[in-house]
């Protein structure tokens, strides 16, 4: 019994979808490093802008980066200062899924930003939400 | 992303959203109440503060009988109040897992709690926040998987070079079973991370052990080797969604009963989603061991249970197990909690009752009239048919603890008994064959007790064939850890 879970339905649609530069993209940036407990598979996050997106899974912004490492990262250039939020987890087995146990646990790491934990669910935007101004670092742990 | 709050709570188990009954309210209103511990058995549920050091007890009576070399297992909550808030629930406080070790005719004892997430993140906050079986817990925890709620509290199981400490909503905890030093959470396999493993596995005469995880109508069935190896795993479905906090096994089927206390709705604490169906029976499904698909269904009357004994079937094809059976669930749901408060809980202790399931589909419930909890027999005889049953006794409507032990004889329908008197507090007792005897009474039965008037934990050794003559040996620790629930023996 697997879950496909809503992280993955996001980054499908913005597979999908025609993502141009945001005109007004300003020079802020976040680097989004991630501490991994092993180095197989593939990172998965999206970037929310809001927490009406945050709480849809609409996001700005949203990258796949290799696990060939124990400590990897990506930066997003050209965002407009202000307030985001991340959701990702670490595909260790490298199916595209976010695998869960059979009775709907997750089994592969995941992380807010913030390294924000919810109680019994996701962490909220108001836990998770961080400021992105000018070079913003946010190390979120994997493991 | 992340599944969504419902399928958090359905992954877990043990953890479920808040409906307050009236018992559990007054309860929680008494807690609130701040309100002392003023029984004389708040000994019981007293908070220990830190690890208890290795220390050799004194011995108080008797002498150690030759062959009796080993150590005493026994895990249960011992920490339940913080400054910031306090668990709600006997079965919520943090696992003190206990080694009282027997060796040269002397016995020490060594407590250390598990580590885990639930009491790293409690202590960090001086409050107890984490949601479980009868606290609903608080806005402020943090829970990412049922593991961040996992008290590690109800029993032990040796596996292997580890001790683990088990709850039953969450994964095993690993002890190193000399130190007691906590090794980690156990991922039997990669996929079933975090799935639920029972505090009462089954394990055969060889060594095999078989459990059982609960998620509503699906409970996985777990087979390991007698080192901790995971042979099989794999979901099966039920016909209702009971409370299992315990299961039995012949040696070639499992025995699941599926009392009429059903989850009705996930919520939070998790007794609190639990229904008494009074009417609907106690259904009792039997699986093959060798096929799980091979199913049978029997009903038995309405009774409530958290304790079975080991099952065995006879020449016939009649599978016979024995069961601690009481009118409802009233004490899961609001009588432990008032423990916890020092307040009678007033309720009808558990009975000893065996139960028959036949051939033919019809099943019969024997009650006795004797008062029994924390059922053990021969573990030479695990899964055969056996004469006697091993339990507590002298619980009543105003002390909810036992202060006696009992064998009752299926045979004759006599229950030897010795009565430890109203000062002691009697945990339960476990069977150690004595080596080389193969009788089912050629045992030693080893247990604590908790001596409220000399406020000090004992250790007690029976000899299982003069049971009424009372311990053979007994000694004492300079302290009173409260009490626990189930224990094992390693020789």
């Amino acid at each position: 019994m697997k879950t496909r879970i809503a992280l993955m339905a996001a980054v499908a649609a913005l597979a999908t979808a025609t993502l141009t530069p945001d005109a007004h993209a300003q020079d802020a940036s976040v680097k989004v490093e991630f501490e991994l407990g092993r180095s197989t598979g593939s990172v998965m996050l999206v970037l929310f802008a809001s927490e009406a997106d945050y709480n849809t899974n609409r996001p700005v912004r949203n990258a796949v980066i290799p696990a060939d490492a124990t400590t990897v990262s990506v930066t997003f250039e050209g965002l407009e200062p202000g307030s985001y939020a991340i959701k990702s987890f670490h595909d260790i087995n490298g199916n595209g899924d976010m695998d869960t146990n059979p009775f709907g646990m997750p089994i592969e790491p995941y992380a807010f930003s913030n390294n924000a934990l919810g109680n019994m669910g996701p962490a909220s935007w108001s836990e998770a939400r961080f400021t992105v101004e000018g070079d913003t670092v946010q190390t979120l742990i994997l493991r | 992303m992340i599944p969504s709050r419902r399928s958090f709570l359905l992954g877990a188990a043990a953890l479920g959203s808040t409906v307050v009954t009236p018992d559990v309210a007054e309860a929680a209103r008494l807690i609130s109440a701040q309100e002392a511990v003023t029984s004389d058995w708040g000994l019981v549920t007293r908070d220990v503060e830190r690890d208890l050091a290795p220390h050799r007890l004194t011995r108080i009576h008797g002498r150690a009988p030759a062959g009796l070399e080993g150590a005493l297992y026994r895990n249960g909550p011992a920490k339940f109040r913080r400054p910031g808030g306090s668990a709600e629930h006997w079965f919520d406080g943090d696992g003190l897992i206990r080694r009282f070790g027997v060796a040269d005719g002397q016995a020490t004892l060594s407590a250390r709690f598990a580590d885990t997430p639930k009491r790293r993140q409690e202590a960090e906050m001086d409050a107890m926040v984490v949601p479980g079986f009868g606290s609903p817990g608080d806005p402020r925890a943090r829970i990412g998987s049922n593991d961040d709620a996992n008290a590690a509290n109800t029993s032990v199981l040796r596996v292997g070079d580890d001790l683990w400490a088990l709850w039953e909503g969450g994964s095993p905890m690993a002890m190193d079973p000399d130190t007691l030093e906590t090794r980690g959470f156990v991922t039997l396999r990669d996929d079933l991370k975090s799935m639920p493993f029972l505090a009462h596995p089954r394990v055969e005469r060889d060594g095999r052990i078989w459990n059982l995880g609960m998620n509503g109508t699906q409970a996985i069935v777990w087979r390991l080797a007698a080192d901790g190896a995971l042979e099989d795993a794999r979901v099966v479905r039920l016909p209702r969604a009971s409370y299992v906090h315990d299961f039995t096994a012949t040696a070639r089927h499992l025995v699941i009963v599926l009392q009429p206390w059903v989850q009705v709705r996930q919520t939070m604490p998790f007794s609190s989603g639990f229904e008494w169906q009074a009417g609907t029976g106690t259904r009792v499904l039997v699986l093959d061991k060798d096929d799980l698909a091979v199913r049978r269904e029997f009903e038995l009357p309405d009774f409530g249970f958290f304790h079975l004994g080991e099952a065995w079937e006879e020449a016939d094809g009649t599978i016979r197990f024995d069961v601690c059976a009481t009118d409802d669930m009233r004490f899961a749901a609001a009588g432990a909690s008032k423990i916890l408060n020092g307040v009678p809980v007033g309720g009808e202790p558990a009975r000893l009752a065996l139960a028959a399931l036949r051939p033919d589909g019809s099943a019969q419930l024997e009650r006795t009239a004797f008062i029994a909890e924390f059922p053990r027999s021969d573990p030479r005889r695990a899964g055969l048919a056996r004469r006697y049953s091993l339990h507590t006794s002298g619980e009543h409507a105003d002390r909810p603890f036992a202060s006696a032990v009992g064998l009752y004889d299926w045979s004759t329908g006599r229950d030897a008994q010795y009565d430890f008197g109203p000062d002691q507090v009697v945990e339960e007792m476990v069977v150690v064959p004595k080596p080389g005897r193969s009788g089912e009474t050629d045992a030693w039965l080893v247990g604590p007790t908790i001596n409220l008037r000399e406020q000090a934990t004992e250790l007690h050794v029976l000899d299982m064939a003069r049971l009424a003559d009372g311990p053979v040996a007994s000694w004492r620790s300079h302290t009173a850890v409260p009490a626990g629930f189930h224990g094992i023996w390693a020789g």
